[in-house]
């Protein structure tokens, strides 16, 4: 019976591969194939005619130049963007996602479900539901203008504070979910442990809390900014002529001035800067080995 | 100036914005279809090395041996820009059998997704298209239409003399109008508290930050350059790059709160902006909403624009597209597109057909302009491929910065 049982022990070999096949299989047409294509386009000229341009590979590095040099501005502004939309969520997040993992009791499951609500409508009309709320002639701008709070220019709407707003808004499930997580499996032993060695609360919160939840303030910092810097929707909607993102500047030259090789040099300075960022934050939490 | 002549009950009113508003909403502002196409256009890019497979060489059309148009037609337009029940009435007519898609969102999305199969003839499901007019010339200067045969479409003659002679498609052999509009200025009396009659309005100080602009190159600079004196018919790099200084100029000192597709509407009703450039039928029902809304065509001047039918040299179906063009200039039928989609119409003497329908029709001057407004109202020459790319990057380095 030699035979079965290499054959058995070939197969527990294989088996592994071919689980993950369907998802290689999907990031290389999804992934590996645009990816590829997109870093030749940002190396690229472009010459033949308007309409069915000839991109060439060319080594060319002055696209990215040209990038950086045109829009600096609006990268940093979508990098200033996004850093404060990832603390602001942060911090409305944690303590909920606290009170939902420790003291929602039996209302937990309720807590979560309501988190996840928003989600059941789509994306794009939750961002224009504000426009709404935050409308020149609306209820809380007339509100603040009664009794004083307006800021100088009248308005809320068309706003850096208001793209904020909508991409702490938007992401909001993403940086609460990773967090209740990461709190919710904290052993509570550790927390009677710590009492027994007469910790106060905030003492246990420190040492005990917190760096267990790292994980899920990295991940759910990762879930937010990522996604914020590249966005283009809320910085559309809820934004004005001052308040151009990098992603609103990548869709135009993609789509209307239809300079792919500029297009393309952008996204990968971006993906660059994003891929430094996050890098950084790792060390800066440690999180190698917390994960 | 203003428009009190307005005769129409509400309901019509409300009815026409609907249609119309619909329709043009999709323009240049639907980002979850950008973000596909973006998708799209990076995969094209990457396959595209595999291209040259199902290119058929034969460009010499068939002679036309007069025979009736048979089989099926598939037509792909804006969503919400035909009236009930006309594919079934076209249908009863003519025997033909419609496969009838309102799949035409945007402009350039579209020639995103069809440059490539276009480029290598191959069948792009759909033998009518309804792109606006610079899109069409560019098909036509890429040699992608079909000439349209005028012994099929003997309505043709119903055509409106000025659009017959543009000079996008001299004698209209390759692009029949389908509806035409006017893009002025649209504002909220109540806010401005005076009537707004120039482009120069736009930039006076008090209305700072409670401005919109088009963000589409040729509506948004079109009526820039008509004040400035400059010619649309003979446009050139000097002449747009001075209106980008002026719209430049005006953004960075604050006064221009967005750029915008169709989303002026909602500003304008929801009162964060107080005059927005405007497509004349977004108007219409506006006002059912709000009174206070008004329509203009500036004094230094408008421009027209319009969506014209095409026929792709991919059709399957080359007859029954001339057979549907032609279904559609007549104007008893014609007249039944304009009572719901209430654009202005592309065919002449219209007035008869309208009044048969409802008599407010005709007398709504945003359906049928008077003199006074048509003739301030300019169109774009049609531009070179290198001139719509040189015009476009330069009015998008001021409305994506």
């Amino acid at each position: 019976m030699a035979g079965t049982a290499s054959s058995s022990r070939q197969r527990s070999k294989v088996a592994p591969y071919l689980m993950v096949l369907p998802a290689l299989a999907y990031l290389a047409v999804f992934f590996v194939v645009p990816f590829w294509s997109l870093l030749r386009t940002s190396l690229s000229s472009m010459g033949g005619s308007v309409y069915l341009p000839e991109l060439t590979f060319a080594w060319d590095f002055g696209n990215y130049a040209h990038a950086l040099t045109l829009y600096q501005d609006q990268i940093l502004r979508s990098l200033s963007y996004a850093f404060t939309a990832t603390v602001v969520s942060l911090v409305i997040a944690y303590p909920l996602a606290y009170v939902i993992a420790f003291k929602s009791g039996r209302y937990k499951n309720l807590l979560l479900g309501l988190v996840v609500l928003p989600f059941f409508v789509t994306f794009l009309v939750r961002t224009l539901a504000w426009k709404t709320i935050l409308a020149d002639d609306g209820l809380i701008v007339r509100t603040l203008d009664t009794i004083g709070l307006l800021p100088d220019d009248g308005r809320l709407l068309s706003t850096s504070w208001a793209v904020i707003g909508g991409l702490v808004y938007n992401s909001m499930t993403f940086m609460i979910l990773p967090l209740f997580v990461s709190l919710d499996k904290i052993d509570p032993r550790l927390l009677e442990a710590s009492k027994d060695l007469y910790s106060s609360s905030t003492a246990a919160f420190r040492k005990v809390i917190l760096p267990l939840s790292l994980p899920g303030v990295f991940a759910g910092s990762l879930l937010v900014f990522i996604p914020a810097v590249g966005d283009f929707i809320n910085a559309d909607y809820l934004g004005s002529t001052q308040t151009t993102m990098i992603g609103n500047v990548i869709q135009k030259q993609f789509l209307v001035v239809k300079d792919y090789p500029t297009a393309a040099a952008l996204s990968f300075l971006l993906m660059a800067m994003i891929l430094a960022g996050v890098l950084t934050y790792t060390r800066a939490l440690g999180t190698e080995d917390l994960v | 100036m203003s428009f009190t002549a307005n005769s129409q009950d509400n309901d019509s009113i409300a009815t026409m914005a609907l249609a119309r508003r619909s329709r043009r909403q999709f323009l240049g502002g639907s980002a979850a279809a950008a973000a596909a196409a973006l998708l799209g256009s990076s995969l094209l890019s990457a396959c595209a090395s595999d291209g040259g497979a199902g290119v058929a060489a034969s460009s010499t059309p068939t002679p036309d041996d007069g025979a009736p148009a048979t089989g099926a037609l598939r037509i792909s337009n804006w969503p919400l820009y035909i009236s009930d029940g006309f594919v079934a009435a076209f249908q009863t007519a003519t025997g033909l059998s419609v496969d009838y898609k309102e799949d035409f969102n945007d402009n350039e999305e579209w020639f995103a997704k069809y440059k490539e199969p276009l480029s290598r003839r191959q069948d792009i499901g759909a033998d009518l298209v309804v792109p606006t007019q610079y899109m069409s010339v560019r098909l036509k200067n890429l040699g992608w239409l079909n000439e349209i045969s005028d012994a099929r479409v003997p309505n043709k003659k119903n055509l409106r003399p000025d659009l017959l002679n543009s000079s996008a498609d001299p004698g209209r052999k390759y692009i029949l109008p389908y509806m035409s509009g006017m893009t002025g200025l649209a504002y909220n009396k109540a806010a401005t508290k005076r009537p707004i009659t120039t482009i120069d309005d736009l930039w006076d100080p008090a209305f700072k930050g409670k401005v919109s602009m088009l963000s589409d190159m040729q509506d948004g600079l079109g009526m820039v350059m008509l004040a400035q004196g400059s010619s649309l018919e003979n446009p050139d790099e000097k002449s747009v790059q001075k209106a980008v200084d002026v719209v430049r100029e005006q953004k960075d000192k604050g006064q221009i709160r967005r750029f915008t597709g169709n989303d002026y509407a909602d500003d304008l009703a929801s009162g964060n902006v107080v005059i927005a450039q405007a497509y004349s039928g977004d108007v219409v029902q506006l006002k059912a909403d709000n009174p206070d809304l008004e329509f203009v065509v500036p004094e230094g001047g408008g421009t027209w624009f319009v969506d014209g039918q095409v026929i792709p040299y991919t059709t399957q179906n080359q007859h029954g597209a001339e057979a549907w063009l032609n279904y559609v200039y007549d104007r008893a039928n014609y007249a039944k597109l304009i009572a719901k989609i209430r654009y202005v119409p592309v065919l002449s003497d219209m007035t008869d057909e309208l009044n048969k329908i409802d008599p407010a029709l005709a007398a709504n001057r945003l359906i049928n302009p008077p003199e006074s407004d048509t003739k301030r109202l300019g169109a774009w020459a049609s531009l070179s491929d290198e001139q719509t790319q040189a015009f476009t990057s330069a009015y998008a380095a001021v409305t994506a910065n």
